[in-house]
Parts: structure tokens; C-alpha cells; sequence
């Protein structure tokens, strides 16, 4: 009799429909609920926090703290930096997948640990190696100076240390996916006299696509909120290469609370915004072709 | 458009899967490649379609020597068991999918291929799900878009690996008939892989019946069931009971019954004796030339029963129509009467 009370004509909307819908599966209450507190303690608390905190301010003050030349720039070269850093690991990311999935080549196993070796190196450690490389004394900046390139101090270098940061999301979300791909599609498309060239772009490329996307969303997060490698590479010059984390810390130190709140929450409105049409889209894209 | 394949062989490792093959695919046939796992049939079809390499051997397709061409370059049709649609395109951009990719100066109007397209879809009676995608489709209408993709780009011969393997009985029969009529109307030359008997004695015009990387033998199904050349071929076509027996003068000795039998066996020494169960007659009473027997048990299946027997020790299979078996009216533990008719012997070697 309950379930017919609730999912009879006069149950109140879906969302009671689906609480309380049968499965075989135990521990639904449970799971959902801690689950929701979980997410709640961790993400969402701290969120509203900066959020309140920024309501708190009014429009005016708030605009105030964002809108001077040094923050908009800021925001430039946090956004442009993750993008571009994220738009060449997914390009890179899915050839060193590629790679990983279809061929056999002696140190595979060595090569495929590699990848994750950006997860577990202090980001500040990378940092500084890659500023020592790559300035204008470095064994790589060194060849560099004659072609007129300078990475170290510069978004370039940001950009280089974005994408060392950023590599093992592409690699991991794309790998799963290719090894899964159905080779009989390719022979397939093979056959029906598509070239090598044709095949991956019509075939094996739109299946790889959702976690393309999905790899670059994730590098280009991780990118937007980087800081410890950054800072040591980026030389931290105003309206130039500077972070807008670093900012963030910088108005931390001037105890200037409402500054980081007002930059922050920009910041993560944004970021949201972003992640959430890509997600969108790969909803769409999911839903059309099952 | 007839294919002729002449000492095809292929190995994996250490294994043999193909040894020697020839064989002649007339134009305009639908031919059947029949074997059990491991016989080697889908191994040839793909040796056929350039998917994968014969090691030795030569291979003609329309008089041309073909095993140095690539799968794009042979124009052969090829259907895959599990469909292998491309998920992302509608069925319209799958069947159109051969003639997009051709080389511009090949390639056809987007007007000349959107007008095959619907030819094709209509074909195959999908005109109605052109933009449907096919995650969306049944498994018996993903088969036929499978088969018009194929079909699209004017293939030479049309090669089909258990092309209703992946699908439930009803619709698996339904679609066979429907291929067969299908090549009545188009009589492309094809070739077909299955490892289930009635759909090739059902479907093919001619059937090539293979074992461990051989080819057992040639011919029409009714060849093949009724005088079938090897022991593989009468124990693989269809249920049959096997028995040892000792040949001497002519006649098959089965320990304890004399088989009184016309046989093509001359020589003398131990073969095997092949029955099948509509062949074996039941008898309420030991009539003359009948063994006695002892039924084991009764199964009714549908329109037939089927009986086990007891032989003089040996197990033999009888299968009778529901009729006949009302009429014997026997029991589990009942003696009785029992003949074989139609009794093929091969000797141990072969």
C-alpha cells in the first residue's frame, strides 16, 4: 500500500517516486545520505562560505576589488594559460594514449608509470625544475635564446608548466576508452574503402571524443587553480604573468579578506560556468548517440 | 564475379589454422562456410576480405590476383556478426559512409548518394529509421543496416561472418529467408559463415563443410546430408548416433546385432557406423529384421518424441512424430523392437 500511495497519481512529483522506488540493491538511504553530507562538508560548505562572504560585500565593493587593470589581467592569463596548456595535452594526451594502447614496445610498463608522475610530485618541485631548464641559462632555455624564445618568466612558461601539471588527466580518461574501442569498427570502415587518415577522423575520433572532453575539462580545471609550479616559473610580473592565485594569496597576505573573497568567487563562477557547458555538452552528446 | 582461392594457408604460432584451402566460389552463388569454433571459416572470410593475411596461397577475385590488396581496395562487401555500426552516425550516414570516403574524383553527388541511400534503406525495408541512430535499433534491423552499409558501395562479392549469430531464434530464422530472398533478387556473389547446420542447409546454394583448418566437403545441402563424405560431415550435419563397429564380407557387425546392410566400405576391420534418429525405426514387437530393445527413456519435444534405447548395451537415439509414438505406446522399461535404416560407415581412418 505505501507504494502504491507514492507512485499512484497522487504521489507528489518524481523526486518522492524515486526515493522510495524498489531495488534489489540495499543501502540507499544510507549511501545517498552520507553521500550528500559528505559532498556537503567537503565542497559545498566552503563554497557558500566564499559565497556569503561575498554577498556580504554589496555590488559596489565587490566590483571595486575586481575590476582594477592588475585583476582583470590576472584573470587573462589564468583562463588563456589553462586553456592553451589544456588544449595541448589534450592533443599530446591523446598520442602518448595512443601510443600506450596500441603498440608493444620494450619499457611500456616504465613509460605508462611515467604519466602519472605529475599527481605525485610536489607541484613546487616541478616548478623549479622546469625554471631551470628552461631560462635563458638552462640546458633547454639555452638553445632557445637564439630562436628568439623565451619560456622562463614569461605566460609561455606558465603555459609549459600547466601542461606538465595537466598531462595525466588526458592520458588517463582517454586510455580506458581506446582500449575498449571495437577494432572491428576500424576494420569496418577499412573495408568500405576508408583510408587510415579518414577512418581515425570518422570513425575513431568521434568515439574518443566524450573523453577527450572530459580530459580536457579536468587539465583545464586543474590548470585555473594551480599555483605552487607556477609561481616559480612565471616571474610573477603584473598585467603580464601573473596568476590569479597568486593574487588571491597576495591580498591574503595585505589581510586584504574582501579583495581575495571578491577574486576568488569570480574565479569560481567562471570555472563553474565553463565546466558546467562542457558537461552539458557532453551530455548532449552522450544522449544522441547511446 | 566468382572467387577462386587455391592452397590458402595460415598459421598462428604453432597452430595450423588454415592448411592448404582450395576452393571455388561460382558467381553468383551464396555459398556457406560451415565448422564448428576453430575450423578455420571466419579465419578464411577474413582472408577473403584482406582482414587479415594468408601466409601462403593465392587468392582471385573477378580473375584478378588479389591477395596484395588492402580490405579498401578489394570492393568486397563485408558483414560482421556483432553489426560494427559506427554508434556516432545516424543509419543514413553509416549506409553512406562507403561512398563518402571515396576519392573526389570517384565520389558521387551528394544527390546521387543520398538517392542510393534511400534505394538501399528501402531495400532493406528501413526507409522509415534513416535518422535514427544505432544504439536505437533492434538487433535484427542493426543486421540489415549492417548489410545495406555493405551493400553501398557496390561490392564485388559480399562476405558475411555469422551474420545472425548475435541475434534470438525467431528473429535469426526470419532474417535468413529474408537474405535468401534478398540474393534471389540481387545474385551478388556471397559467402557466408555459420556454425549452425539447418541455417546452411536452410540458406546456401552450396555448402563447404570444414574441420581443423580443412576443407571435409563440397557441395549442395542435400549432397552433403545425404551422402555425406566424411565422418565429421554425418556426425556434424545434424544429430547422429555413433556406433563401432567390425566390418568382415560386406556387412557391419555391431557386437551382438548383425547389421544386414548394403554398405560402400570394402574393406574389412573396425569403422564407425553412423544412424540418424528419424532413421531408426521402433517396432512394438521384434519384427523380422529387428534387434531387440529396451526403451532407456521418452523425452517429447514439441511435434516429435524422442527415445533412448537400449541395444544390446549400446545407446541409440530414435527421434518419431507424436503420432507414431501414441501408436507404439511404450513405456520407460518396455521391450522393444528396433531397426536401422540408412546406415553410413566410414572406415576408422578417415
Amino acid at each position: 500500500m505505501a507504494d502504491l500511495a507514492v507512485t499512484g497519481p497522487l504521489s507528489f512529483g518524481w523526486r518522492v517516486g524515486m526515493l522510495n522506488r524498489r531495488s534489489v540493491l540495499p543501502g540507499f538511504g544510507l549511501s545517498f545520505g552520507y553521500a550528500v553530507t559528505y559532498l556537503s562538508l567537503i565542497v559545498l560548505v566552503p563554497l557558500a562560505g566564499l559565497m556569503i562572504r561575498s554577498v556580504g560585500m554589496g555590488p559596489a565593493a565587490f566590483w571595486a576589488e575586481i575590476a582594477s587593470t592588475r585583476v582583470l589581467a590576472a584573470f587573462r592569463v589564468s583562463f588563456a594559460t589553462a586553456l592553451a596548456a589544456a588544449a595541448i595535452n589534450t592533443v599530446f594526451g591523446l598520442l602518448v594514449a595512443w601510443v600506450l594502447v596500441r603498440y608493444r614496445f620494450p619499457g611500456k610498463r616504465v613509460v605508462d608509470a611515467m604519466v602519472d608522475l605529475p599527481f605525485a610530485l610536489p607541484t613546487s618541485v616541478a616548478g623549479i625544475a622546469l625554471t631551470t631548464l628552461y631560462s635563458t641559462k638552462g640546458w633547454i632555455g639555452a638553445l632557445l635564446v637564439p630562436l628568439g624564445i623565451k619560456v622562463a618568466f614569461t605566460p609561455l612558461g606558465i603555459v609549459l608548466a600547466l601542461t606538465f601539471i595537466g598531462l595525466p588527466f588526458v592520458v588517463r580518461t582517454v586510455q580506458p576508452i581506446l582500449q575498449d574501442l571495437n577494432i572491428e569498427q576500424e576494420e569496418a570502415a577499412f573495408s568500405l574503402g576508408a583510408t587510415r587518415l579518414q577512418t581515425f577522423i570518422r570513425v575513431i575520433f568521434p568515439a574518443l571524443l566524450p573523453a577527450l572532453m572530459t580530459g580536457f575539462a579536468l587539465a583545464f580545471a586543474r590548470g585555473l587553480g594551480e599555483y605552487g609550479s607556477v609561481i616559480f616559473i612565471a616571474g610573477n610580473i603584473p598585467r603580464v604573468s601573473e596568476i590569479v592565485p597568486l593574487l588571491i594569496v597576495m591580498q591574503l597576505e595585505q589581510f586584504n579578506y574582501a579583495g581575495a573573497t571578491a577574486i576568488a568567487t569570480t574565479m569560481l563562477v567562471f570555472s563553474f560556468l565553463l565546466l558546467l557547458m562542457i558537461n552539458l555538452l557532453q551530455g548532449w552528446m552522450r544522449r544522441r548517440h547511446g | 564475379m566468382s572467387i577462386v582461392a587455391s592452397r590458402i594457408a595460415k598459421r598462428f604460432g604453432s597452430y595450423q589454422a588454415l592448411d592448404n584451402i582450395s576452393l571455388t566460389v561460382h558467381s553468383g552463388e551464396l555459398l556457406a562456410l560451415l565448422g564448428p569454433s576453430g575450423s578455420g571459416k571466419t579465419t578464411l572470410l577474413r582472408i577473403l576480405a584482406g582482414l587479415d593475411f594468408a601466409d601462403t596461397g593465392s587468392l582471385e577475385i573477378d580473375g584478378r590476383e588479389t591477395l596484395g590488396l588492402s580490405p579498401r581496395e578489394r570492393q568486397v562487401g563485408f558483414v560482421f556478426q556483432h553489426y560494427s555500426l559506427f554508434r556516432h552516425m545516424t543509419v543514413f550516414d553509416n549506409i553512406a559512409f562507403g561512398l563518402q570516403v571515396r576519392a573526389r574524383r570517384d565520389r558521387p553527388s551528394k544527390a546521387a548518394i543520398a538517392e542510393r541511400v534511400h534505394q538501399l534503406l528501402d531495400l532493406v525495408q528501413m526507409e522509415w529509421l534513416a535518422d535514427h541512430y544505432p544504439a536505437q535499433l533492434s538487433g535484427g534491423q542493426r543486421q540489415r543496416v549492417a548489410l545495406a552499409r555493405a551493400l553501398a558501395i557496390e561490392p564485388k562479392v559480399l562476405l558475411l561472418d555469422e551474420p545472425f549469430g548475435a541475434l534470438d531464434a525467431k528473429v535469426r530464422k526470419e532474417l535468413r529467408r529474408w537474405l535468401r530472398r534478398l540474393h534471389d533478387e540481387m545474385h551478388i556473389t556471397s559467402v557466408f559463415v555459420t556454425h549452425d547446420q539447418e541455417e546452411a542447409l536452410e540458406v546456401a546454394d552450396r555448402i563447404v563443410v570444414m574441420s581443423q583448418g580443412r576443407i571435409e566437403q563440397v557441395g549442395t545441402p542435400t549432397e552433403v546430408y545425404d551422402t555425406p563424405a566424411t565422418a565429421f560431415v554425418f556426425d556434424f550435419l545434424g544429430n547422429a548416433n555413433r556406433l563401432e563397429v567390425e566390418v568382415t564380407d560386406g556387412r557391419a557387425h555391431l557386437s551382438g546385432l548383425a547389421l544386414d546392410l548394403p554398405i560402400r566400405l570394402a574393406a574389412s576391420g573396425p569403422a564407425i557406423a553412423f544412424v540418424r534418429p528419424q532413421d531408426v525405426d521402433i517396432g512394438k514387437t521384434v519384427e523380422a529384421t529387428m534387434a531387440p530393445a529396451v526403451v532407456r527413456s521418452i523425452v517429447t519435444i514439441g511435434p516429435t518424441a524422442r527415445f533412448e534405447l537400449d541395444v544390446g548395451g549400446h545407446l541409440i537415439e530414435a527421434v518419431v512424430d507424436r503420432e507414431r509414438s501414441r501408436g507404439l505406446d511404450l513405456a520407460v522399461g518396455d521391450h522393444c523392437g528396433v531397426r536401422l535404416g540408412q546406415v553410413q560407415v566410414f572406415s576408422r581412418s578417415s
